[in-house]
């Protein structure tokens, strides 16, 4: 299967933007406050920071699960802040976001689980057969496209949440702790499959505490703590990567 | 509203809040085929009295002293009036057995409608029923017969008319009651299984579903609960029409005449399961879509 995507024709400003950008929940404290950055398109950016800091919910605010307290948020150079709710479902189908809780649903099978973005987008069942196929070999499940979640170990959930994530080709990948349930092998060759990704164009941030895994890569982070947000450089990569799919 | 995906991603046979609805459908649409079956048969009835008596007048001689022959005198001068006047078309003395036979089912055994002293009537047909036709005829009949009653049979029929439209009334009421029901369970079931496949909404959303798809979801498990339930219900009554049918045709139909229902009503019946499950669609849709809109 190719993952590679068309080239966006058009836009060429950041991803993602945002600016003085603040969340509380129930009127309670900020969790996020005055947050100001942008997202380059084609960027990767590990979203690092002490638990509770806030990386959960800066995700959330960009895959459009929140709305800032305050502040401005743009997606793909439009702003989202008071977007209808129809207009947010068009934005979300260019996202791909992966949960630390999967939350793949459990009353589908491994394929129809993948198969939901593109079902969603309405493309024919003949193309979805054929890339989820596809995808699910990829990503080592080939033999469980028929097997119900709860059949399925951490890991390969893991794997399931991230190709329902990559299936639709998203401009923008959002993941929030992607290898915290899998062994470090598998975790660099989940990280490979989003470096792929990235190396066709897609914008990939992913939230993790995995400070070893942060440190074979060289892209840049994105750090988060007590609300605010630096940006900070990459650094050369601790462990040369040697992995294949 | 679009129902491309028939194919739910609702896991909607776990849904334990909905799964009394087919049930409750089931008994609403009993419930209205026996209303809209009651409306038909009194409407039909109504016609076929209406019809008996439209342009027709019963003229009463009463018995003169207990003397028949004074009485048949009467009748007969009356007759040949009625017979003469250009307003009627037909005049005709009923015989004394036809009376005994229109008392019979009232008042039984042959020996005590015989001696029963009875006033002569005769049935009159006018040409055409007109305010002014009557009232010509029965001065007529009053100047032949000063003591004769006649009745053109409105005020029996305007009674009949207004229990008709009572029995139409009501049926309505019904009608109304049962819709409302309908659509208020439909609106708390669907409440209630938004809240049960919340985590399952926001997921679908996450991935792009719009709240149109999810409603669509909703709004055809709603039909087909519905039309389902709303088949069972006439199932249900159809042995009880023929229970009530068998029962009316023992009744004497000088009592309660037999009426064939018409082409409408079976098809209002046949209609009323697909009415249910729109009614059952429509009420998902809009509860999902405000229901969703309230969300961030």
């Amino acid at each position: 299967m190719s993952l590679l995507r068309k080239k966006d024709e058009g836009f060429t400003g950041d991803t993602v933007t945002m600016t003085g950008v603040s969340l509380s929940y129930d009127s309670g404290p900020d969790i996020l406050s005055d947050v100001s950055l942008a997202i380059p398109q084609r960027s990767f950016y590990f979203l690092t920071g002490p638990s509770g800091a806030g990386k959960t919910s800066l995700l959330s605010l960009m895959y459009l699960a929140q709305r800032p307290t305050r502040g401005l948020v743009t997606l793909f150079g439009e702003d989202v802040t008071a977007a209808s709710r129809g207009r947010l479902a068009a934005f979300r189908r260019k996202l791909g976001v992966v949960f630390q809780d999967f939350r793949l649903l459990d009353h589908m099978t491994t394929f129809d689980n993948v198969a939901l973005p593109l079902r969603i987008a309405g493309l024919g069942e003949a193309v979805i057969q054929r890339n989820v196929g596809e995808l699910l070999k990829w990503v080592g499940l080939g033999d469980y496209t028929e097997i119900l979640p709860a059949r399925l170990s951490g890991g390969q959930k893991q794997r399931v949440a991230i190709a329902r994530a990559v299936v639709g080709r998203p401009k923008l990948i959002l993941a929030d702790e992607p290898t915290g349930n899998v062994d470090d092998a598998i975790a660099v060759r989940l990280m490979q499959l989003f470096v792929e990704l990235h190396k066709t164009g897609t914008s990939v941030i992913i939230a993790t505490h995995n400070e070893a895994l942060v440190s074979r890569f060289t892209f840049p982070r994105i750090h988060i703590d007590g609300g605010a947000v630096q940006v900070l450089p990459a650094a050369a990569p601790a462990t040369p990567l040697a992995v294949g799919m | 509203m679009r129902f491309t995906a028939f194919r739910s991603d609702l896991p909607l046979r776990r849904d334990t809040a909905s799964r009394f609805v087919l049930w409750l459908v089931m008994v609403l649409v009993f419930m209205a085929s026996l209303a809209v079956t009651v409306n038909s048969y009194v409407g039909e009835l109504l016609t076929d009295w209406n019809q008996s008596v439209s342009g027709t007048l019963t003229v009463q001689i009463p018995l003169t002293a207990g003397n028949e022959a004074v009485t048949g005198a009467s009748a007969n001068k009356v007759l040949d009036v009625l017979k003469r006047h250009p307003a009627v078309a037909s005049a005709e003395l009923v015989p004394r057995a036809k009376v005994n036979e229109l008392l019979k089912p009232w008042l039984g055994q042959d020996d005590i409608i015989a001696d029963l002293p009875l006033p002569a009537l005769i049935d009159v047909a006018l040409f055409t029923e007109t305010g002014e036709a009557v009232a010509a005829v029965s001065a007529s009949v009053k100047t032949a017969a000063p003591n004769a009653l006649i009745d053109d049979h409105r005020v029996w029929l305007g009674r009949v008319i207004g229990l008709a439209q009572g029995f139409a009334a009501i049926a309505l009421t019904i009608m109304v009651l049962v819709a409302s029901a309908l659509g208020l369970t439909i609106v708390f079931a669907t409440r209630a299984s938004l809240a049960e496949f919340a985590q399952v909404i926001d997921v679908l959303h996450v991935v792009g579903a719009k709240d149109g798809y999810v409603a669509r979801q909703f709004a055809w498990r709603a039909l087909m609960q519905a039309v389902t339930g709303g088949l069972a219900g006439l199932v249900l009554y159809a042995p009880a029409l023929g229970l009530v049918a068998y029962l009316a045709a023992r009744v004497d139909p000088e009592v309660l005449p037999q009426v064939s229902l018409p082409l409408g009503h079976w098809l209002a019946l046949a209609g009323l399961p697909l009415a249910a499950g729109l009614l059952a669609m429509l009420t998902a849709h809009i509860t999902v879509r405000r229901a969703l809109a309230q969300k961030v």
